[in-house]
């Protein structure tokens, strides 16, 4: 019964449920992590995010990570091509800032099974203009009709309806563009195995995001919006692994296979992303009700005003960061195989997507 | 907003109503009949490329969870039993075409030719919406939004565009004999074709009015909106038969200049009362009727020297590209008729 509303679990891999049946202890989670072991509840709910006090810095990775992205995305819109105003529309969104964290993933994901990262700078971008694309869609009045996005007006606000729409379709041509294209790899892949990678790596991305990836979370999301019925648990968990770790998870997939990771490699890693993925979304409904709209850059409170059905509505607050801690952990269980010191930037990712603040 | 959805009575009528006949006769008649029609029957062709392309969307779009976004993706994909129910299916045609000159399969081109007809009606479904053209009508029923709602469609478009790539992935047979890097070139073709520079730079300037100013804005225009699509289809079935650089390019030409043409005929067809009243009748006001007979008739001479480039090495299978510019000019039949009757 369940499994008939998970497809993408259905199509690639049984992942175990990912609601604990019972929610563990958060002490017995964190035990066996003893940087982390301050409880995922306190963390949250401060203001100050818990720095890991190992040898990775991950605010430096993070930060070169966004810097190389974001010339790369500056790089893939045809300036100078008409016409200006669309590609100026399509700037606006893209290289509107944000923490480039997909990016992030799938250049670590390259990194982690040995490839160099350069290798998947080009999907790294890929994966970030088909993030915007949703978003700007997102946005539209006859979807979520959000005026404000990351702190700016969004997209539709400053062009209009149909530059919007138009925006977004032109992204996601972009993305697809820009993974084909030979020529926004290093000349230092491998000229046998990269061609094939990157099909495979663009049916990835294209199935994650399609009709039974972002596009199915979405949808069904719409057609929970509005009606007065409480969503039930299973079916809030299917929106938010399509809505939100579907793209995580091409993210780490797509990175995975251009740094030629195996099959099994790359089954580990899409387990790992989905748990990061589903983090995401609980992170964000518990921040929706605990934070203002200054420090999330958003209008916050909206899933209350919009009687929308989140986590903490569900489970209640303290449940909410509970099943987050369990998911912190299963997303550190995938990566356990690993080189370590390879792994750093994918095991910091997952706590920081666990403790962000906004 | 949408400049191009303001409807302007056209100033033609006072034109064609003395003229129209006197003015579409040398196109008609000098299409009439060339030596290759006799042994080409273009209908036949076409008629059963339609059933090869309609069978393979069917098979890539199946009905299953979320049912309403695919139902809504398969409403906007295949053509329903209307009155103009029947897609003429000119982006896959063109494509396959492309590739049996070159004497390669079909099957090399038909999961190609299902996804360019994904991509474009992906562009169609947005283009309908209340924001842009607010159509509500296509292919003589109800627009995917009016049918599913705007939020539908909306997503709807947003799912076509990645099921065409992964159509093509997925039924294209690669590597053998269709090499993966070709695979790539061929989906990097169709993201461009549909890109900023393509077909959506083509939407963006007909709705900020650009087919109201002049000549050059006119065909800019029906280049990347019809043309660019056109060109894909020529290109993709190219790489996927194997064609040389040359070759390639030689059919890019001919397809950018048959789209342009097909749609110019479509305008022109439309202003003098032959078809449905369409918005893209403005491209008539801004170049008058004799310059678009006489673009007309370059662009088949263009189109024509293209396909003569091929006629030497590949003999008869070069029929199919002269057939469709005479097609695309005089009309000569009905597809749905043809469809009906297999």
């Amino acid at each position: 019964m369940a499994m008939a509303f998970h497809p993408l679990a259905a199509s690639r891999v049984r992942l175990a449920p990912l609601l604990p049946a019972a929610a563990p202890s958060s002490s017995s989670v964190a035990a066996h992590h003893h940087h982390h072991r301050r409880r995922f509840s306190a963390i949250v709910a401060t203001a100050a995010p818990a720095s890991a006090p190992t040898v990775f810095d991950f605010n430096t990775y993070m930060g070169e990570r966004a810097e190389t992205v974001n010339r790369a995305l500056d790089a893939a819109i045809p300036a100078g091509e008409p016409p200006a105003a669309l590609h100026e529309a399509m700037r606006y969104s893209l290289l509107a800032g944000g923490k480039r964290v997909r990016p992030a993933l799938c250049l670590a994901a390259c990194g982690v099974v040995g490839g160099r990262e350069a290798w998947a700078l080009a999907p790294a971008a890929a994966v970030e203009m088909v993030h915007t694309m949703s978003l700007v869609h997102d946005d539209l009045p006859c979807m979520d009709d959000d005026d404000l996005r990351r702190g700016k007006p969004t997209c539709h606000v400053v062009y209009g309806e149909p530059i919007a729409v138009l925006t977004g379709d032109a992204l996601l041509s972009l993305a697809f563009h820009h993974v084909a294209s030979v020529g926004s790899y290093p000349p230092d892949v491998d000229p046998e195995k990269h061609p094939a990678r990157v099909v495979r790596a663009i049916f990835e991305l294209a199935r994650c995001i399609g009709s039974e990836g972002l596009v199915a979370g979405q949808v069904v999301d719409l057609e929970m919006t509005g009606t007065s019925e409480v969503v039930p648990l299973e079916r809030l968990e299917y929106i938010h692994l399509h809505k939100t770790a579907a793209l995580l998870e091409a993210s780490v997939v797509i990175g995975a296979i251009i740094g030629g990771g195996t099959d099994e490699q790359i089954e580990r890693l899409r387990k790992y992303a989905r748990s990061i993925g589903l983090l995401f979304q609980v992170v964000d409904d518990i921040l929706d009700v605990t934070k203002s709209s200054e420090e999330l850059g958003k209008t916050a409170g909206k899933d209350l005003a919009t009687d929308k059905t989140t986590y903490p509505k569900l489970l209640g607050l303290e449940k909410s960061r509970e099943f987050a801690e369990k998911l912190l952990s299963d997303a550190k269980e995938q990566l356990a195989g690993f080189d370590k010191e390879k792994a750093a930037p994918l095991l910091h990712l997952a706590y920081y997507i666990a403790h962000r603040q906004n | 907003m949408a400049l191009s959805s303001i409807f302007l009575p056209l100033p033609m009528p006072k034109l064609l109503s003395s003229s129209r006949s006197h003015r579409l006769l040398p196109v008609r008649a000098s299409s009439a009949a060339p030596a290759a029609s006799a042994s080409f029957d273009l209908r036949r062709y076409w008629t059963s490329l339609i059933a090869d392309v309609e069978s393979e969307l069917d098979a890539a779009m199946p009905m299953r969870p979320p049912e309403s976004i695919h139902a809504a993706m398969r409403y906007a994909v295949l053509p329903g039993a209307g009155k103009e129910g029947t897609a003429k299916r000119a982006p896959p045609v063109l494509c396959v075409a492309a590739c049996e000159l070159l004497g390669a399969p079909r099957s090399a081109a038909l999961p190609a030719a299902a996804a360019l007809e994904m991509l474009h009606a992906a562009s169609l479904v947005h283009d309908d919406l209340p924001c842009f053209d607010a159509a509500p009508t296509r292919r003589g029923r109800p627009s995917t939004h009016a049918a599913f709602g705007t939020d539908m469609a909306v997503l709807a478009g947003d799912a076509l565009f990645p099921l065409a790539y992964t159509h093509v992935i997925a039924h294209t047979p690669s590597p053998d004999p269709v090499p993966h890097a070709v695979l790539l070139r061929v989906m990097a073709e169709l993201a461009r074709a549909v890109g900023s520079t393509g077909m959506a730079a083509g939407q963006f300037l007909d709705l900020a009015g650009a087919t109201a100013l002049g000549e050059a804005e006119v065909m800019q225009v029906l280049t990347k909106k019809f043309g660019e699509m056109a060109e894909c289809s020529a290109a993709c079935g190219a790489m996927l038969g194997g064609a040389g650089p040359d070759e390639e390019a030689a059919l890019r030409r001919y397809g950018r200049t048959i789209g342009v043409l097909y749609e110019l005929v479509d305008d022109i067809r439309s202003a003098s009362g032959n078809g449905k009243m369409r918005r893209n009748a403005s491209v008539l006001r801004a170049l008058g009727m004799d310059r678009a007979l006489g673009i007309v008739e370059e662009l088949k001479a263009q189109a024509k020297t293209e396909a003569d480039r091929f006629a030497d090495k590949y003999g008869d299978r070069v029929l199919p590209l002269y057939s469709f510019v005479d097609y695309a000019v005089d009309r000569g039949f009905e597809l749905q008729d043809a469809a009906a009757t297999p």
